[in-house]
């Protein structure tokens, strides 16, 4: 045997070796069942090795493509499914037994999984070798992501029982993903990152230990099955350092709480989706440099390496990446994992008394919070009682008014913001996907033909029984697998558990805001203000929603929060508003200003709606519309047309111009549109 | 442009129309009383006019009052066709720069398409906690339009007492879990209403805790009337009580608005505008205001009588009040 070298990595018989690379995906899915199949195929193709599928609104949020809700979003920021049968074209010539498939679905998490099995069985294919995970972290949706349907309650009843029902059928599959992602999209610090994500987790076995349906045996195979799904930002060395933190906090959290005896169950597993809130619509071509250095957060240390990894594209601030965007990011994967060095060697880290300072630091800073969390009673309570969601809140204003104040650098916006056009965005596309807009009819067709085709009396018995089982409290998986297998439809699966559950409307978490909106120019516009309030005999009002099914809420919550702080009346409406609830909103309380926010790229058809309806109601004269949100500067033109009188996207970081341009179009409407 | 007189509103609601004229009921400049006048004195002379009951919902932030409002207001909707409802939901105001986030809204889910509803959200301004300065004034508006107006305020304390000289009947939300019985005692609101709903009632066992310290607690802020404080519970997530209390409140609306007693609704109506007079004179001209008032004008009910109207005798009493300091 050859002499041991510290520096080498060798297997069990102390041969050289080097690791296999975690599992390459894309988060992908859009437009229609049929188009999303290509994509998968294409990117399969060119060497990615496992699927991470993403839905879009309606199905996220439990409604069938035909429901007016949904309509303007089928298809924009994902895949549409409706039914079993949307099922089988979209995994059509992917084998499921050799796949590994990540679906980034919540609310209707069950049901995805339903029908996944479902296919299975009508495929012939053997449901205990599946392999992936469902998302199914709920938490985070009442955090940040906003596609939460259900109560906390019956929410983690839900994830409990996937977890009761894979641990023997599907052995290989996580039922739940831990994910404080959007945690940190939503602004969270690395110590709340690491907090909120454990204490979810910690909620969830605690939800599986009171239910007592596990011996301790299973119980510890089912905490081998929580995997988790974090996000790493640009500061990859503290990246680096929170992902070795979650795995000593995770170990020992696991041992001391649980008792859990095999340290294989109480390994960290975790996926990434490197962080895209950072990444800019200004010079977009710099994101490439972003995400290259955010995936060695979590791609350096051996011992804290993802299991799976995603990246975004550089151009995720301006649209939905087109497939050859994807493919550049997968082919930086490829290119760390098979031409260098990264995979051949130990942990870089170990000993290291830098790192292990910054890890002591972090996990001590999580471990008070964590108690925080304790003390209150646990997660949910923290959910319920609005607690986190403040806190988060908090940390993103805190982080938007360093920006602001220069305290952070973000190249190519706050410095060095002067520079040659990207030749990437000047082709005839302008860098950016569209959406085909004649696809969402195969989307309706296919449902109104399942409609129409299946057997009406086993659909309606399958639902029957599903409410039986929300019900009684018995196990809801089988039942959903029957409602699958029947062709029941999303948003028939999703209706039967609201009646039973009711829906949730969480804490918005707005008051919670601090702003750096201080000095001369604040005073000077809350003075124009005042000036405003006593010549006209009120104050000037915003009424400030989210049409639509998009739930990422911060945007509008800050804009909501700035507007009060320089001296808006602000009728703050929360999110999924249909757009006659936002006009009716606007029209009872007699505001000056609508503000609509939009990150799923229905902006065009929610301002053609918007405007129909305050035509309609003879208030187009006294009520401004303004949009923000994800909106490409090609579609300013054609929102102006509708009667957009201004738009606002992530450009507009400086919350003082975007309060001073809101309120000089209140002041003279005619002037300000100029 | 639609022109709306004001009693076409009582054949027709429109939502635009009830706000442009609610808008002007809250416009507290001096310019804006004629119009007031006008406006009322028109829908007085109306024969269809409404006889709106005022029911007052009160209580800690997060005992879940707006969802609560929502459900209620659903359920008196269904229940009686011709009913028609309005909410007033007042927020407090920021003291730094005079704006307000007024989010009610969004937890009273009643069908935006219901033309029979009515959401106005308020700033409290620099009122503490309880009414606006323009809130009585709104009020003045949506009883002739409306059968039944919420109003809802936030916060418990002295300034509360307002709701109370509003509100026909009040209804102090709490939750079973927050010890708020203890800090309602403090804090003397055990005096104002006239039910008490413990929502949030869900967890059984405390829910029960919770009612027992609650009698306990009006016997001993009551100890005349504690007894007749009914007490509800009820619960926004699985239903329950919402039917009982909706239909209380149906049948206080009908008792009190249907004009089977016009004597006594009409005397409650004085009152309220008596007190709310007072209140503004202090505001406006401050304590020695008030003091012409009661030594010089007789007091409130009497120059209110004199001066033939709200609107009315706060022109008039600028005119007099500076008159008079003139002459010091």
């Amino acid at each position: 045997m050859a002499e041991k070298k510290l520096h080498q990595l060798t297997d069990q018989d102390g041969e050289a070796t080097r690791d296999r690379p975690w599992i390459f995906r894309t988060y992908a899915g859009h437009t229609s069942a049929r188009a999303s199949n290509e994509l998968y195929r294409s990117n399969l193709e060119k060497g990615q090795t496992g699927l991470s599928i993403a839905f879009d609104l309606p199905t996220q949020c439990g409604y069938d493509s035909d429901d007016p809700i949904a309509l303007p979003e089928v298809g924009k920021v994902g895949v549409p499914i409706n039914s079993l049968d949307d099922f089988h074209l979209l995994f059509e010539g992917i084998p499921l037994e050799q796949m590994n498939t990540s679906m980034t679905i919540n609310g209707t998490s069950m049901w995805l999984l339903a029908l996944y099995v479902a296919l299975a069985r009508e495929r012939g294919e053997d449901e205990a070798k599946l392999m992936g995970t469902t998302q199914n972290d709920i938490i985070k949706e009442y955090l940040a992501r906003g596609t939460y349907i259900f109560p906390p309650e019956q929410s983690l009843r839900i994830i409990s029982e996937m977890y009761e029902y894979c641990l023997e059928r599907i052995p290989n599959w996580n039922a739940s993903n831990v994910c404080s992602y959007h945690l940190q999209e939503a602004g969270a610090t690395p110590a709340q990152e690491l907090a909120f994500a454990l204490s979810t987790a910690i909620g969830i076995l605690d939800s599986l230990k009171q239910r007592g349906h596990f011996s301790h045996e299973q119980f510890e195979r089912a905490t081998g099955r929580i995997s988790f799904f974090v996000n790493s930002g640009i500061r990859f060395i503290e990246e680096m350092c929170k992902m070795r933190a979650f795995g000593e906090l995770w170990d020992e959290i696991t041992e001391q709480r649980y008792g859990v005896k095999n340290p294989k169950f109480r390994r960290f597993r975790y996926g990434v989706q490197v962080n895209s809130l950072g990444l800019t619509e200004n010079q977009p071509e710099n994101n490439a440099w972003r995400i290259l250095l955010e995936t060695l957060g979590v791609t350096l240390s051996r011992n804290a390496r993802c299991r799976a990894l995603q990246l975004p594209a550089w151009n995720e601030a301006l649209s939905l990446p087109r497939p050859w965007d994807q493919q550049w990011s997968l082919r930086l994967q490829q290119i760390l994992a098979y031409e260098t060095d990264l995979l051949e060697y130990p942990d870089l880290f170990d000993g290291s008394p830098v790192v292990q300072s910054k890890v002591e630091d972090l996990k001590a800073l999580a471990r008070a919070e964590i108690e925080k969390i304790d003390g209150m009673g646990g997660v949910r309570s923290a959910i319920e009682s609005g607690y986190m969601k403040t806190s988060l809140v908090r940390s993103m204003a805190e982080r938007v008014s360093r920006i602001a104040k220069n305290e952070i650098t973000v190249v190519g916006v706050n410095k060095w913001q002067e520079g040659i056009e990207s030749p990437l965005v000047s082709g005839d596309d302008g860098g950016l996907f569209k959406i085909d807009g004649e696809s969402v009819k195969e989307t309706l067709e296919a449902l109104k033909a399942v409609r129409g085709k299946r057997d009406a009396e086993r659909a309606k018995a399958a639902l029957l029984s599903l409410k039986a089982a929300a019900k009684s409290g018995a196990n809801m998986m089988e039942a959903s697998v029957e409602c699958a297998l029947a062709r029941v439809t999303t948003g028939e699966w999703a209706g039967a558990l609201r009646e039973v559950f009711g829906e949730y409307r969480p804490v918005t978490g707005i008051e919670g805001q601090r702003l750096g909106l201080e000095g001369e120019r604040v005073e000077a516009l809350r003075k124009r203000i005042q000036r405003f309030t006593d010549e006209r005999g009120r104050r000037p009002r915003i009424v400030v929603g989210k049409p639509g099914l998009d739930g990422h809420s911060n945007g509008a919550e800050m804009i909501a929060v700035s507007a009060r702080h320089v001296g808006f009346d602000v009728v703050y409406s929360g999110i999924r508003l249909r757009p006659d609830e936002i006009v009716t909103s606007a029209i009872e309380e007699s505001a000056d200003v609508i503000g609509a926010s939009v990150l799923s790229g229905s902006h065009v058809e929610l301002a053609e709606q918007l405007m129909k309806l305050l035509d309609e109601a003879g208030a187009r004269e006294r009520i401004q519309v303004i949009f923000g949100g994800i909106i490409p500067q090609g579609d300013f033109e054609r929102l102006a047309q509708i009667g957009i009188r201004a738009v606002f996207t992530p450009k507009d970081y400086e919350l003082i111009d975007i309060m001073e341009r809101i309120f000089s179009l209140i002041e003279s409407p005619a002037a300000a549109a100029e | 442009m639609r022109s709306q007189s004001p009693t076409d509103l009582l054949t027709r609601l429109d939502r635009l129309g009830v706000s442009m004229l609610v808008s002007e009921f809250e416009d507290q400049r001096p310019a804006a009383r004629e119009r007031r006048a006008q406006v009322l004195s028109e829908l007085l002379a109306a024969e269809h006019r409404k006889r709106g009951v005022f029911i007052g919902i009160t209580g800690t932030p997060g005992a879940g009052k707006s969802t609560l409002l929502g459900e209620l207001a659903r359920r008196l909707l269904a229940s009686d066709p011709e009913l028609r409802v309005a909410v007033l939901a007042v927020d407090p105001s920021s003291h730094i720069s005079g704006g307000a986030l007024l989010g009610d809204r969004t937890r009273v889910r009643v069908d935006s398409r219901e033309g029979r509803f009515y959401f106005r959200s308020q700033a409290s301004q620099t009122q503490l906690g309880g009414l606006s300065p323009a809130s009585f004034d709104v009020c003045r508006l949506l009883m002739h339009l409306y059968d039944c107006i919420f109003v809802e305020t936030v916060g418990v304390g002295q300034s509360e007492v307002d709701i109370r000289f509003l509100a026909d009947r009040v209804y102090l939300v709490m939750t079973p879990l927050g010890g708020d019985e203890v800090q309602f005692l403090k804090a003397g609101v055990m005096e104002i209403p006239d039910t008490v709903i413990l929502n949030k009632s869900d967890a059984k066992q405390a829910a029960r805790k919770a009612y027992h310290s609650l009698k306990a607690s009006l016997q001993l802020a009551r100890p005349f009337d504690g007894d007749r404080v009914e007490i509800f519970r009820t619960s926004c997530t699985s239903g329950e009580g919402l039917d009982d209390l909706a239909a209380h409140v149906h049948q206080r609306v009908v008792a009190l608005g249907s004009g089977s007693d016009l004597a006594s609704a009409a005397q409650r109506n004085h009152d309220r505008e008596a007190y709310f007079y007072r209140r503004w004179v202090e505001r406006e001209w401050g304590r020695q205001g008030k003091r012409y008032l009661e030594d010089s004008l007789g007091g409130a009910e009497q120059f209110l009588e004199e001066s033939k109207g709200y609107d009315q005798a706060q022109t008039a009493f600028g005119e007099r009040f500076i008159a008079a300091l003139a002459r010091c």
